[in-house]
């Protein structure tokens, strides 16, 4: 497994999407680079503390791009500074970064993807259709949708990165636009479409019905097309809906504590859904910072975490479990008591709902590729999604 | 399962246990309050601990505590028909004299412990049953825990001799642990709670006395405990997998240093370690003397000081 450090270069965006949990944005808050070398510093002196054998170093935002300068001084001081000491990520590490891809056209950004191709995996958020995606991507001030602005960059992306993948995310007033947002994904030519439902209690009543109709028809779309040979979504997957036991199945889900990220001011998180900016109602996450160095006491709680030891007993219970996700950062944001161990389930009525349509798409596949005799070379080619936790 | 009612009569009460006592005014709780925490521990069916100040309190309330079976934790200060007495370092235990049936606590740092642990022994031939709390296990250093495992040796040589001579001394650090085969903890919050001067409920007395600490309901209100199972033992995941069974698992200590009332640091767990590796010892020493606690089995021997270091065995 990679280690995932995060950068949170700044908290300024041009946009303003409506459903972007950063609650604490700001244009002021960007990371001075004596503050990126401390961190890069501390983490590199305590390779004996994170034994992965690879690393993703990671740039989010706001908009990372925002910061390509100091993005820029901060990987050439880590290529240098792993190599100089003959660190063991200096042979595998990869830097990431989820853009909304606005300015991925600009000299600065393609100058540094030229220069480190080889090691990116870059992301660009696309919603799925212009209406879709304007209907929450929009820019701060004048409220202007930025489809237009983003989709002009995508062929120059995908031809950069052909296997490059986007990420959706479903709120309440996206529903009825999930089908067409997916196959206008395809249609960009995007081969991988994560996509998934926020994790906070925004869900109206009858959303969950609407939710099963919308993938029903996006399963029939996808079959009835012939994407599912080299296309995927993450909505549908052949390991969901199944009960989970407390022995054996009982793995935390999510990785933070597993990652580190580091702000602006030099603080160290379990993840970036720690820091304030993050945070509606709790106080931030601080394991440590960048003079004082972690405390490990306060990863603990992370680092044992289990899906049982967090879970009411309707999630031990239920029939359908598997695969049904959790961020850590929004369990802690919700919960009755400033506490990582009281798992939110506002998406509850939604994951039964994507378990049934998903039962669906995999009875119709199935049934399809038999009375096609096309089973066998399915499996054998069938497309590898990389399924993100959040 | 609560069964403990811990009733701070003042701001003040002396603290017995790992907090440090923040509230420095009187603050008497008023004898309506103190008459409703009694009565919601009697129809709760509940153990009332009654946790004195240094100073001596109207008559009335003497009066209200002698209506219901009690425990009485009291200073050193003002010893007098104490069950419990709670002693401020070395210099407190100089001038006691214990009364029989009487439990002493000593808290106090572990600078005052390193190099001294041996005078406890001179205060278990005066008391029924002593408790050391240090006060600032989240402090220790590699350093330190290795100071305490010798303070522990030292002392464990001084139990053996007295079991040897036919003496049952309780030192909670070296024989709670070989008289236990299940998890005994403190319990805040599962088995215990505590009511303050204001009327309100708390976990234990940390979470009124001490900085950061939260209210769990009122008596005007009811309880109202938040996230209760992780209090319980079954939701802490690395307690429920250890045998450090004498552990305090303090949960004021765990919110402390790790932020989760269900996780301990690394501090408490190699302290508790520590202690559990020389009852050990004691045990298999007082063995060899003679039959002893024939029904208990051995306390097994482990290559680990904090749990935590194993988690990925279980
Ligand atoms: S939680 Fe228990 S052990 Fe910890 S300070 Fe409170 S009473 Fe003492
Ligand atoms: S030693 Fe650690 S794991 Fe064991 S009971 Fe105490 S606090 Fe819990």
């Amino acid at each position: 497994m990679a280690k995932n450090i995060t950068f949170i270069v700044t908290k300024d965006c041009q946009l303003a999407c409506k459903y972007c949990y950063l609650v604490g944005k700001n244009s002021k808050e960007r990371m001075p680079w004596e503050v990126a070398k401390q961190a890069i510093d501390y983490i590199l002196d305590h390779e004996s503390d994170m034994r992965e054998a690879s690393v993703v170093w990671d740039f989010i935002g706001g908009e990372p791009f925002l910061e390509i300068d100091l993005i820029d001084q901060i990987c050439d001081y880590l290529k240098t500074e792993m190599f100089r000491r003959n660190h063991h990520w200096f042979n595998s590490y990869r830097f990431s970064f989820s853009t909304n891809g606005i300015n991925y056209h600009t000299d600065k950004v393609q100058r540094f993807i030229a220069k480190n191709h080889e090691h990116l995996s870059i992301g660009i958020t696309i919603d799925g259709t212009e209406r879709k995606h304007d209907l929450n991507r929009i820019y701060k001030g004048d409220g202007r949708g930025s489809y237009a602005d983003v989709a002009r960059n995508i062929p120059l992306w995908l031809e950069q990165f052909p296997h490059a993948g986007t990420k959706v995310t479903i709120s309440s007033e996206d529903i009825p636009y999930i089908k067409e947002s997916v196959l206008h994904l395809y249609s960009l030519g995007i081969h991988e479409v994560n996509i998934n439902c926020v994790f906070e209690n925004v869900w109206k009543p009858g959303d969950d019905r609407l939710f099963e109709e919308q993938l029903t028809q996006l399963a029939d779309a996808i079959i009835d097309g012939g994407y599912y040979r080299d296309y995927a979504c993450s909505f549908f997957s052949e390991h969901l809906g199944k009960p989970l036991d407390c022995v054996t199945q009982n793995q935390n889900w999510c990785g933070a504590g597993k990652m580190l990220a580091v702000d602006a001011e030099g603080n160290f998180y379990p993840c970036t859904r720690f820091a304030q900016y993050s945070l509606r109602e709790k106080k931030a996450w601080i394991i440590g910072n960048i003079r004082d160095g972690i405390d490990k006491n306060k990863l603990r709680p992370f680092l044992l975490l289990d899906r049982c030891t967090q879970s009411p007993r309707k999630c031990i219970d239920c029939e359908v479990a598997e695969g049904c996700a959790w961020c850590q950062g929004e369990n802690y944001d919700a919960a009755d008591t400033p506490t990582i161990y009281q798992r939110a389930t506002a998406i509850c009525l939604m994951h039964k709902a994507r378990v049934r349509a998903n039962n669906y798409y995999w009875n119709k596949l199935f049934r399809k590729l038999e009375l096609e005799d096309a089973r066998e070379p399915y499996e054998e080619n069938k497309p590898k999604p990389n399924p993100l936790n959040c | 399962m609560i069964q403990y009612l811990v009733i701070l009569l003042d701001d003040t009460s002396v603290s017995f246990c790992h907090y440090g006592n923040a509230k420095k005014e009187r603050r008497l709780m008023p004898l309506e309050t103190l008459e409703a925490g009694i009565l919601f521990g009697m129809k709760e069916n509940l153990n009332i601990q009654f946790v004195y100040p240094a100073y001596a309190l109207p008559e009335a309330y003497n009066k209200a505590v002698e209506r219901v079976a009690h425990v009485k934790i009291k200073p050193a200060a003002m010893p007098d028909n104490a069950d419990v007495v709670v002693m401020d370092g070395w210099e407190e235990c100089e001038s006691w004299t214990a009364g029989a049936g009487v439990s002493c606590v000593l808290r106090l740092p572990k600078a005052e412990w390193f190099g001294h642990a041996g005078r406890a022994a001179a205060l278990l031939e005066k008391a029924e049953r002593l408790n050391v709390v240090l006060t600032d296990v989240e402090t220790f250093t590699e350093d330190d825990f290795k100071a305490y495992e010798a303070s522990l040796q030292e002392l464990a040589g001084s139990l053996a001799a007295a079991y040897a001579s036919g003496k049952t001394p309780q030192l909670n650090l070296l024989t709670d642990r070989m008289m236990l085969d299940k998890m005994n903890n403190c319990g805040a919050g599962d088995t215990n709670i505590t009511l303050a001067p204001d009327g309100k409920f708390y976990v234990c007395p940390a979470f009124y006395q001490a900085e950061g600490g939260y209210a769990i309901g009122s008596l005007a209100g009811g309880l109202d405990i938040k996230n209760a199972q992780l209090y319980r033992l079954d939701h802490a995941p690395l307690c429920r997998h250890c045998d450090a069974y004498q552990c305090r698992r303090c949960v004021w200590l765990n919110r402390k240093t790790t932020c989760e009332a269900n996780t301990p640091g690394h501090e408490q767990c190699v302290v508790a370690h520590l202690e559990r590796n020389a009852s050990r010892q004691l045990l298999l020493e007082v063995r060899k003397q003679g039959t002893f606690l024939p029904d208990k089995e051995e306390i097994r021997e482990i290559n680990y000081l904090d749990p935590f270091e194993i988690r990925k065995e279980w």
